[in-house]
């Protein structure tokens, strides 16, 4: 069994609910920017000083004890198909995954993941299920000081964590939460929300990061600064806004539902019902419909407990997820058809969508 | 009847006329049709008049003495070689540090033990203004977690 494969087969954080699953925000992330002390970055490095540095940086993650009976997967050694599922996972970056001298090391329960030769030597990366700031910033400090025990990194007193792209120097440090909000979209104050943490110095991206839409509803909240503030600050600053999210989130849902009453509910029972008929269904309708079934969990219009599946129905509809699944290549219609048969499966005994609770 | 204006880039009739505030100031330019398309005027997320009008000087004038990276590098890649760079470019990043950061230095973490003292200090200061802004605030939570932070801090300055 390759390696991709095993990722898929295992129960992991984000697919099987080990950590506290909640509404609205999906995983909490911490990503760490760090390089090696005297080699040039990864985008600089020639050939053979890329080879060195990938096998100095795998060496040291392989010992230490968070990545036991992980995986250590090289970009140039996997198919496209591997790593397209590492990228619709967040493992690995699209950036990664499109250079051959990259790799990745990554922990049995998929919550860590390091890319080495990415835009920096290393890409530290620490990812729970749910609203988890603080444990999801110990580990990733965890992993740094044992990372900086066995490695010399490149540190400057005056400037920090020295980084090749002046928008990561000092803390490297890149703090997000993936937040699902229908509320405010179907509301239409999204922009105006995204505005207010644009001004406040807060990035808001699609599902898959940088230059993605939003599909289902999904956005990815992080701070952009990295210099100038410690990292409980980073922290503070990015937490005490996606309680403020959070809370506009339920207002507005909680609104909508009154508002409009039967209406609300038969947007949720609409999408149930396509969901578990349909023959053919792209990616993003499926994301659509998908994002109403969670706000359903989320609202008592369907059990909560059934909440974790429809998230693993979100990361496995997605086209590598499903060829990957199939065993195959499939064409467009082939994914659209084998998403549908996925899909019908999954939800086939799925209690019918009744009138909110929350 | 006036004279046609021309081309900022080269002799022909300009039909493209644009202005675009760069460093602060309104910089008008005009563009024939085919300069227009080359410098990809018609998509403005990507064009710079900056670029447009002050073509890459062929000589670099800083180059990292450890990897050889230079400053016409810099503008083509937006990334630095090495992290010998920093020292190399830093004074020449110092604006553009500002825009993107906000910050000039690094208030964080640092390799275990390597923070000097001064800076271990200002941010314990900073540390205790914020827990009694938490205090203030009946936030607890932080606050408890500032008190260990002030402790950690505290350690690690008496052993500096």
């Amino acid at each position: 069994m390759s390696s991709v494969e095993d990722i898929l087969a295992a129960e992991n954080e984000l697919t099987h609910l080990l950590g506290a699953q909640q509404a609205v925000v999906l995983s909490t992330r911490i990503r760490l920017a760090r390089n090696l002390d005297g080699m040039p970055f990864p985008g600089w490095a020639k050939v053979p000083q890329r080879k060195e540095i990938a096998d100095r940086c795998v060496e040291a993650l392989d010992a230490l004890p968070k990545f036991r009976r992980g995986h250590v997967l090289r970009m140039g050694e996997l198919g496209d198909r591997d790593r397209a599922v590492l990228v619709e996972r967040h493992l690995v970056s699209k950036e990664l995954a499109a250079g051959k001298s990259g790799a990745a090391v990554i922990s049995r329960d998929q919550t860590c993941s390091v890319m080495v030769n990415e835009e920096d030597h290393l890409r530290i990366q620490v990812v729970k299920a749910g609203w988890h700031l603080r444990g999801t910033w110990h580990i990733a400090e965890q992993l740094d000081d044992a990372l900086g025990g066995s490695l010399r990194l490149a540190f400057s007193d005056r400037l920090g964590y020295l980084t090749a792209c002046p928008t990561n120097v000092g803390t490297g440090l890149r703090a997000s939460a993936m937040v699902h909000l229908p509320g405010l979209c179907l509301a239409g104050h999204m922009d105006k929300v995204s505005r207010a943490l644009n001004q406040d110095g807060l990035a808001v991206r699609g599902w898959l990061g940088e230059g993605t839409e939003a599909a289902g509803n999904v956005f990815q909240i992080s701070n952009q600064q990295t210099l100038g503030l410690s990292e409980e600050a980073i922290l503070r600053h990015l937490g005490g806004w996606i309680k403020n999210v959070v809370e506009q989130e339920w207002n507005a849902r909680r609104k909508l539902a009154q508002e409009e009453g039967e209406k609300f509910v038969d947007r949720l029972a609409r999408s149930l019902g396509v969901l578990r008929s349909a023959r053919l269904l792209t990616s993003s309708e499926a994301m659509n419909m998908l994002s109403h079934l969670r706000l359903a969990c989320d609202m008592g219009c369907l059990p909560e407990e059934r909440r974790h599946l429809v998230d693993r129905l979100m990361i496995e509809g997605q086209p590598a997820h499903v060829q990957a699944r199939a065993g195959q290549e499939l064409d467009s219609d082939g994914r659209d058809r084998r998403r549908a048969a996925v899909v019908r499966e999954a939800l086939k005994d799925f209690p019918e969508v009744v009138p909110p609770t929350a | 009847m006036s004279q046609p204006i021309k081309c900022s880039l080269c002799e022909e009739a300009a039909t493209v006329h644009l202005s675009q505030v760069v460093h602060g100031k309104v910089t008008k330019v005009h563009l024939c049709e085919a300069c227009a398309q080359k410098g990809g005027a018609t998509d403005p997320a990507v064009f710079q008049l900056a670029d447009a009008l002050t073509p890459a000087s062929p000589a670099p004038s800083l180059t990292c003495p450890k990897c050889g990276f230079t400053d016409i590098d810099f503008r083509k890649r937006g990334r630095l070689g090495c992290p010998d760079c920093w020292e190399t470019f830093g004074d020449a990043l110092g604006g553009l540090l500002l825009k993107v950061q906000h910050e000039a230095s690094h208030v964080g973490r640092a390799p275990a033990g390597t923070l000097p003292a001064g800076q271990l200090r200002r941010r314990l200061d900073d540390a205790r203004r914020e827990m009694e802004k938490a205090i203030t605030g009946e936030d607890y939570e932080a606050a408890a977690r500032l008190r260990d932070e002030i402790a950690g801090l505290e350690q690690q300055l008496a052993h500096s």
